[in-house]
Formats: structure tokens, sequence, C-alpha cells
């Protein structure tokens, strides 16, 4: 019997050696010597393991390699809390690499505090022309200092993806630009009569995305980004108000009757499986459309509805990630040029392009989308040219403990055990 | 019953100085870190501390207060009484029963063993699937045999079977292999004689199995309540942050969630140090219980 | 030390077919559990070979005809070197249990044997390190290991070393446990009639301590293997660039996105579960009955 399992397995294994010889292409053998002695620069980006742009990334630094004959020492990784843990632990120690892929947030603001990663405006004194192919305006703006430090590659979106096939069925209409909250309510009473649930979303796990809309739902895109002194200044009201919005859609019941009890990732299914009409994520999901729906065509991507002064077609997006240079890198006279040039290679119109076909760019010229797009894609494009004002998600400008903190609460808001003022007032006590 | 042999104590050195040397340099060096760091204020695994918190045992203090590490508390003590009573129990059945047929014997070792090798990602997916709300493998049993409402299995009914039934599961094959390892210590030659002697399989179990296993049945007990507290990766997996309401938190997984979502390093120091103690006093107090219960 | 007098004469004729019931419902029991645990591991082959959309709304089934593919593993193979990170896995994971087995059993055998001053302490603070959670001691152990130069250079052996060192301490407490439990249950006659007839500890503790237990140290083989293995934290942390990773971790790289791809994901688990389970085979020939005995004797 040992013996059997033994040989069982090892033909396993056999059988998958035998299809990847099958299928192994060649290795790119980028081989070009430069006559300049090469620099070897270490780079850590959140394009590791089988993030959607790995390919493009790889792409995009082989060319750099074979353009100047340095070589990059790739310590990518996939961004989660223990990646973003290890790269801090590497700063501290020393250990950081010369040039980093990584959030313009709140979460580099200890990176800019302790003066390990240098400012735009300190790489142009030298290097004039550095991301001048982007647009001032959209650069991302520390929220230590109010700098600018990191060059952005693919921004990102947040939109209410839509199951066509569901809202036919209910006889609801496809949402437009003109969507009003009101409308958008009366249709989930319409769509949960009907049987279907009207919004999927587990409010356990991922409330941010309805957090970030019904709160801008009560102010602008210019308030958008404020934070709160506390629950009772206008913020803060509109803080609460939002969160009383969720409220009462979790009351009436338009979310799933397992929305404290589940995971994302469960609850998302139920868009793949036709029972549920709306979802609201981001620019990353539409991957997982390609990848789970029957047929793409029975989804499309569109505005939040709008309540009070907020246009449906102001949407939540930005840049939240883009190359820092490190210090280190730039004190080094030898690294110096070439961090400069990656990030320049990595940033250029055309590669930028190619990273985020669909999602918010500061380039000048714009991206240009893929010739090659499906209609969800189409739908995300419009969606994005359509829109009439951008605000960066607030949830940003919290630090990640105040952030864990409200978010967790949610549940308990809408449950009723605990009051959208008291959570927030929670939450603002831990932020410094 | 200690030997004369063993009173030189110069050999003692030899044999015990390298295994402490790396214990003190890469568990107790650490730990003593962590303590440190549960006085001070760290808002992110990875950078520095800010300081003292003021009042430095403020951490301690938040314990008490904190009506979430009550439930962690509640519910890790209750995982630890399970995992004695089933894990281990259901352990040393299957093992005493394997010890009592020929034929088989080794697929079924080997098979038992199969749980705890494959991930906790992979189990997790699959328990998941198993107890999913719509269309998972249970529902769709009771379906068939004419259940009209679905059971949610992650509601505050249900959850705490569906976080432990996974648990104790998986590690059952773990003790079994080494309960069966003890009884493969005993030699075979005492079964032997057993047998000529008319002992009946119960009589063998009583009276030569359970008193040749003492040892190791004390390890077992170790064993399974310093890895009951530290429980983490399928809860996490299965559960995330504490589902539903909050009720299903571990330590464990209190304290990786404080860590690294939260970014409350101090806190999650804090945590650990209370694992440990706790772990210490518990498998200490159960040790000397267990070893004056002589058979 | 056993009961065998305990044993009644009245208890010799037993019936034959009493016997054999019990047996059918030990087998009966037994395969039960043995269903529920080749089940799983049924399940993740299966889904290795079905299309990554099809696990979610369709796992239960047997992947035949349209749903049956290879992709998972051909992916698997196309996206990364593998045979690469067998090798490290086996560098990293074999020296971590050779030490492991050979400091824990000195350690174990010294606390079960000896009586010293210190002994209650050293076994709690054994005990206690067994709980550190790997989170709260990853950052002390990263900034010493940095500090000797051991983490984040290009040179692979200093690579693996990084991960072996905390892998060996995270495993030893364990060891010296299990082992000084085994070790315990030993009479302790032979011993003392080895050191009778000459022997020194060392001596004593090679050639008969160490035969007689041969299968607990394979227990403790296995499992200081399978957790080196299937350790992806510390592999995490120490391993930064490709040509160091393992497979564990390697495999994690592949899958880890947004864990959409659960085909992928089933194609890696087994991929990773494979070499385990062949060692465990291997291994186990030394937990079988009858080798201790030939070992007193010999």
């Amino acid at each position: 019997m040992k013996k059997t399992i033994a040989l069982l397995l090892c033909a396993v294994l056999c059988l998958s050696v035998f299809t990847a010889c099958q299928s192994t292409t060649p290795s790119n053998q980028g081989e070009s010597k430069s006559p300049a002695s090469p620099v070897e620069i270490t780079v850590v980006t959140s394009y590791g393991g089988d993030d959607g742009n790995r390919a493009n990334y790889e792409e995009a630094f082989k060319a750099y390699e074979a353009a100047t004959g340095n070589i990059v020492k790739d310590g990518s990784g996939t961004s989660n809390e223990e990646w973003k843990a290890k790269i801090m632990a590497d700063f501290e120690t020393g250990a950081e690499p010369d040039v980093l892929f990584f959030f313009a947030g709140v979460d580099a603001n200890k990176l800019i505090e302790n003066n390990k990663v240098v400012s735009i405006e300190t790489i142009r004194s030298v290097y004039p022309d550095y991301a001048s192919n982007m647009k001032e305006d959209i650069l991302p703006i520390s929220p230590a200092d109010g700098k600018k430090y990191t060059v952005p590659v693919n921004g990102y979106w947040e939109g209410l993806y839509v199951n066509k096939k569901v809202l036919a069925d209910c006889g609801v209409e496809v949402p437009g630009a003109g969507y009003t909250w009101d409308q958008f309510m009366a249709d989930c009473e319409t769509i949960k009569s009907k049987g279907y649930t009207p919004v999927a979303a587990s409010l356990q796990e991922v409330p941010h995305y309805w957090f970030e809309f019904t709160v801008l739902n009560h102010g602008t895109v210019e308030t958008h980004n404020n934070l709160p002194g506390s629950s009772s200044d206008e913020t803060g009201k509109a803080w609460a108000a939002g969160l009383n919005d969720i409220k009462t859609m979790y009351e009436k019941g338009y979310f799933p009757v397992n929305t404290l009890t589940a995971t994302d990732a469960e609850i998302f299914q139920m868009m793949a499986d036709d029972k549920a009409a709306f979802a609201i994520d981001g620019s990353w999901k539409i991957g997982w459309f390609q990848e789970n729906a029957k047929n793409i065509d029975d989804f499309t991507v569109t505005y939040v509805p709008g309540k009070n002064d907020r246009k449906a077609t102001d949407v939540i997006g930005g840049l939240s990630m883009g190359y820092y240079i490190t210090k280190k890198a730039w004190d080094d006279p030898v690294k110096q040029k070439a961090a400069v040039d990656f990030v320049t290679a990595m940033t250029k119109d055309d590669v930028v392009s190619k990273f985020g076909a669909t999602a918010v760019t500061a380039l000048k010229k714009g991206a240009v989308p893929p010739s090659n797009a499906d209609s969800l894609m189409i739908a995300a494009i419009e969606m994005t040219k359509g829109s009439t004002g951008i605000a960066p998600a607030t949830q940003d400008n919290l630090n990640q403990t105040a952030r864990a903190s409200l978010f967790a609460n949610v549940k308990n808001i809408v449950t009723g055990s605990i009051t959208a003022e008291a959570a927030i007032d929670e939450a603002l006590a831990i932020t410094e | 019953m200690k030997s004369v042999m063993y009173k030189k104590k110069a050999p003692l050195i030899l044999f015990l100085t390298p295994a402490l040397l790396f214990l003190c340099i890469y568990l107790y060096y650490p730990f003593v870190m962590n303590i440190i760091n549960s006085f001070s204020s760290i808002t992110g695994l990875g950078t520095s501390s800010k300081g003292f918190n003021n009042p430095w045992y403020s951490n301690y203090l938040k314990l008490f207060t904190d009506p979430i590490m009550r439930t962690a508390l509640k519910n890790t003590l209750l995982m630890t009484v399970f995992t004695i009573v089933f894990q281990v129990g259901m352990a040393l059945f299957l093992a005493l029963l394997i010890d009592n047929i020929s034929k088989g014997v080794q697929f079924f070792r080997t098979v038992y063993f199969f749980p705890i090798v494959i991930s906790a990602t992979a189990l997790g997916l699959l328990f998941n699937l198993i107890f999913l709300y719509d269309g998972g493998m249970l529902n769709q049993l009771l379906m068939k045999f004419g259940v009209e409402e679905f059971i949610d299995w992650k509601d505050q009914n249900h959850y705490l079977f569906t976080m432990s039934f996974p648990v104790m599961w998986q590690y059952v094959g773990f003790y079994f292999v080494i309960i069966l390892t003890g009884l493969n210590n005993i030699s075979p030659e005492i079964y032997e004689s057993s047998e000529i002697d008319g002992a009946n399989m119960f009589q063998r179990i009583r009276y030569i199995s359970l008193p040749l296993l003492h040892n190791v049945l004390g390890t077992c007990l170790i064993l399974s309540i310093t890895g009951a507290l530290k429980i983490f990766d399928l809860p996490w997996v299965m559960m995330g942050a504490g589902m539903p309401m909050d009720k299903s938190w571990l330590l464990g997984t209190y304290m990786y969630n404080q860590t690294f979502t939260m970014g409350d390093v101090d806190y999650g120091s804090t945590i650990s140090i209370i694992i440990v103690v706790l772990g210490v006093v518990i498998s200490k107090t159960a040790n000397k219980l267990y070893k004056e219960k002589d058979y | 030390m056993f009961k065998r007098n305990v044993i009644g004469k009245n208890s010799i004729k037993i019936k034959r077919s009493n016997l054999s019931i019990s047996k059918i419902f030990i087998y009966l029991f037994l395969s039960f559990w043995a269903i529920t645990t080749i089940y799983p591991f049924v399940w993740v082959i299966l889904n290795s070979f079905r299309y990554k959309g099809e696990i979610r709304s369709d796992s239960f089934s047997i992947p035949m005809g349209d749903s049956f593919t290879l992709d998972n593993y051909i992916t698997a193979f196309e996206r990364v070197n593998i045979f690469g990170a067998y090798k490290n896995s086996l560098i990293i994971s074999i020296t971590v249990t050779i030490v492991v087995l050979l400091l824990g059993g000195f350690a174990a055998y010294a606390l079960a044997r000896y009586q010293f001053r210190l002994r209650t302490i050293v076994h709690s603070l054994i005990i206690a390190s067994m709980m550190f959670p790997v989170f709260s001691t990853i950052i002390p152990v990263f900034r010493m290991q940095f500090s000797w130069g051991i983490v984040n250079t290009s040179n692979l052996t200093l690579s693996q070393l990084s991960v072996i060192l905390p892998q060996i301490a995270g495993n030893l407490s364990f060891a010296i446990i299990v082992l000084m439990g085994y070790i315990q249950s030993l009479p302790i006659d032979m011993e003392e009639a080895a050191y009778l007839e000459g022997y020194n500890q060392l001596q004593i503790y090679f050639r008969i301590v160490v035969p007689i237990i041969k299968p607990s140290f394979a227990t403790v083989a296995i499992f200081t293997f399978l957790w080196s293995y299937n350790d992806l934290f510390t592999q995490m942390f120490f391993l930064r660039y490709r040509d160091t990773y393992t497979v564990t971790r390697l495999l994690n790289e592949i899958v880890s996105i947004a864990g959409i791809n659960y085909g992928l994901m089933a194609a890696a688990v087994v991929l990773v579960v494979v070499p385990v389970l062949i060692v465990y085979i291997f291994l186990q020939k030394n937990i079988i009955k009858g080798m201790t005995a030939g070992a007193i004797k010999g």
C-alpha cells in the first residue's frame, strides 16, 4: 500500500513535469553587455506574484536593463499588511531597496518623516525632466508634509458594478449618469421584491466602498478628503450621515442575509451567480468579472447614485501608489542616475498605458486603451471619461489603526449596538 | 528511580548548552524585546517605538476593559478543552484500534496524516465551500432531506461548531502519529506474553498500552494545551476578523489582527505575553495533576 | 512497571468469533475516519484539474470532458522555476531537521535523565517558547540577522542560512518536549548496564538510547520537516529574491492575488504536498513495530 501511494504520488509529479516540459518556453535571454560598467539597483514593488501587471512589469524592467546595461535586482511581493511590515522593517534597519513602489497616502508617512525617500522637487534640481510627462496637479501629495514624492503608474477608480441580467428580470433600467439615490433605493425595493439581493457587499469585511460613496453623498469632491475633528463638526456629520445611509439600507434588507457573517469573496460570487444586482468595487475588480462571469456582456460598470450636492458622475479614484527613490540610492553617486533612469523608464507614456488601460492616469496625454477591450472595459473607460470630479478615498487619510477600528464598527452600527457618532469618535481618538 | 550514572553533571552541559543557546538567541531574546514592546507605543510592525506608553502599563489595563479580549480568552479556553478531549481523545482511540489490527495498518497511518500536510489556505477554502451559505455542500445535503431554510453556518448559533470542527479534525492525525510512535516503542514481546496469558483486547489496552503510554500522553497534554493557545490559521482563513459580530475571536487571531491589520503592535505584544503566561500556567498545572494520577 | 500479573486467569477462554465481530467494527470505524481524511486530498487533486472559475460554483464533481484541464499545472511551471525551488526547500528543511534532531535529542536526553537545580525552570522555559508567536519575534530576529549580514544579500547560501537558523530554534522546543516524553518511558536498566560496562554518557546516548527510540526520532523528523517546509511566514520575511525562493514561497507568490485563481491554488497545493508525503512514506518505515525489538537485541 505504501509503495502504491508513493508510486501514485511520483506519477502525479511526473505528469506535472511532463506538462511543464511541453509548455515551457525558452526564457528571455536579454543579454546585452553595455560598455559602461553596469550598476545593480534593488527594486521592490507590489507587482509580485500573480499581479495582473506582473508580465508588463517584467517586460518593462527587462527593457530598461537592455537599454542601460544595468541590473535590476527585483524583490517584489504582493501588497498586504505583511508586505508593508516587511518594507517598514527594511527601512528601519537600513536594508531598504533603491527604488520602491509603494502607497502614496499615510502608509508612507514614516518614510517621509524619517527622511528615507527623496522628493520629486529635489530630484528635479538635478534631473529637471523627471516625471515631466505627468500632470503636475494630479501627482499625489504626501499627507505628511504636503510635498510630492512619488511618480504614479496606474491609478484606480471605484464604481458601481451592475448585473444587467438581474436588472432586466426585475424590469429595472441600467443606471446612468443622472441616477439619484432615491431612484436607487426604489429600485432596490423592486429588486428585493423579485427575490434577488439588491446589493452584494460583506459589511463585516469590506464596508469601505459604500462608506466612501455614502460619505461623498453628504459632501463634495472638494471636501471629501477633510478629516473630521469630531463627529459633531461638518465633516463628522457627513460621515455619520453616510454611515446611517448604510444602516438604512441594511434595515431595509438590501444587503445579503449573511452580510455580517460571510466573507467578501463569498458574497461577491452572488454577482457572477446572477443573484445580486449591484456591487461597488474598484478598477482592479474587472479582472474578477473577466474570470468568473459566464458572459461578460451581462455586466457593466457605472456611476454610484448621487445624493444632495454630489452628482453621480463625481467618482472616487486617484493614484494610490507610485515609485519612490530612496535617500540611500540618491546619496550613492553610482546608483543615483540608475535609479532615476529606472523610474523614468517605468513611467513612460507607453508603459503606463499598458499597466492601466481603464484606470485613472496622471499622464498629460492620457492612457491609450487597448484594442481588444471587452464591453466591461469599454464601460469603465467611458465612465472615467465622463466623470465630472474625482476625489481620492478618504479612508486613506486615516491611519491604519483608526481605519480598521472604524470599519470593524460598521457591523455594530448597522445592528444598532453603537451609534455612528460614537464609532467615528472612537476611530478619531486613535488618530494622533 | 534516578540512577547513579546521572549524578555526574559534567555531560549535562554538553547535552543542554547548544539547544539552549539557540533558544536564547532566537526565541528568548526576541521575546524579551516583545515584553519591552508591550510597554511602548508602536504604530506599525517594523517601525520603531515612539517611547513608552503613558502610563507604561496601559496595555495591561486595556486587557481588562477590552470586551473582545474576554471573548477571545473564553473561546481559546474552550478550544483548549476541545483539543484535549477531541483531538487527543480521538487520536488515542484511533491509535489503539490500529494497534489491534494487522492488515491495512500502513494505509491508515498514511491517510490519517493527510490533513496535516495540506495548507490551511486550501483546507480553509474547502471548508468554506462545505459550509457555504448558498450552495455549500452541507446546505445542499439539507435541501435534499427536505430542509427549506438554509442554515447560515457562520451565524451566532453555529459559529462555534463551524470554527472548531475543522481545527479538531485536522490535528487528530498529529497526535495519532505521536501516540502510535509511543505504542511502537513498546516491545512486542510484552504483547506476546500477554497474549499467552490470554488477555483480551480491553485488558491489554487497560493494563499494558495505557500504562506504557503514560509519559507520551503527558507529552500530548502539553502539546495540546500549547497548541490550542496559538491556534491561528484555519480560523483566520474561515472566520476572518471575529466573524460573526466579534464572537469567534481567539487569542491567536486577535493578536495577529492587532499586530497586522490594526497596526497596534504594542497591544499585540501584550496579547502574546498573555498567551505564553496562560500556556505555561495551564500546562504546568495540568501536568502536575496528570502526573499525580498514576495507574 | 506494567501489571502483567493482574491479567486474570479467568479470561483465558475468549471466543474467537467475538473477536472478529469487534474487528469488523474496528475496520468500519477506521475506514470512516480514513474517508474524512482522504476526501479533502482527493478534492484538492480533482480541483487542480479544473478551470479556475468553476471551483467556487462546482467543486464537488469530478472534472471530466470540458471541465478537465492541465492549464493550472502548465501555468505553474511556465511562470516559475519550480525545480530550483524544490532544491532550495530540500536544502533548508533537511538541514533544519538534522540539526533539530541532533540538538533536540541531546537536550531531551539531558532533561529526561538528569536531576539538577534549574531543571523545572528550563522545562517551563521550553514550554513557554513553544507558544511565542512568530509574528512577535520576527522583527528582532530580522534586525539581528541583518546586523550579521545574512539577510538581504545576493548570496544564496547566506539567505538560506537566514531561514534555517530561526527555523531550527522554532522547532527545537517541540522536539525536546516530545523526545523527552519518549525517553522518560524507557526503562533505565539498559543504560545502567551499559554504564557498568564502561560506556560514557555520549556512547550510551548514541548506542543505547537512540536506537531504541528510533521511531520517535522519525516522528519528530517528519513534523520538523513538515513545519520547516510549510513555514511560509519566515520564508516570506527572509527570502527576498526569486533564486532563493522555496516551493512554498514560490507557489504562494503565484496564487496570492486576491485568491481568485482557485484552480491554480489547488495545483500549487498538490505540488507542495507531494514531496512531504514522499518523505512521510519513507520515514514511516522507521515507525514500524518490530524494528525496535531488533535494535534492543543488537
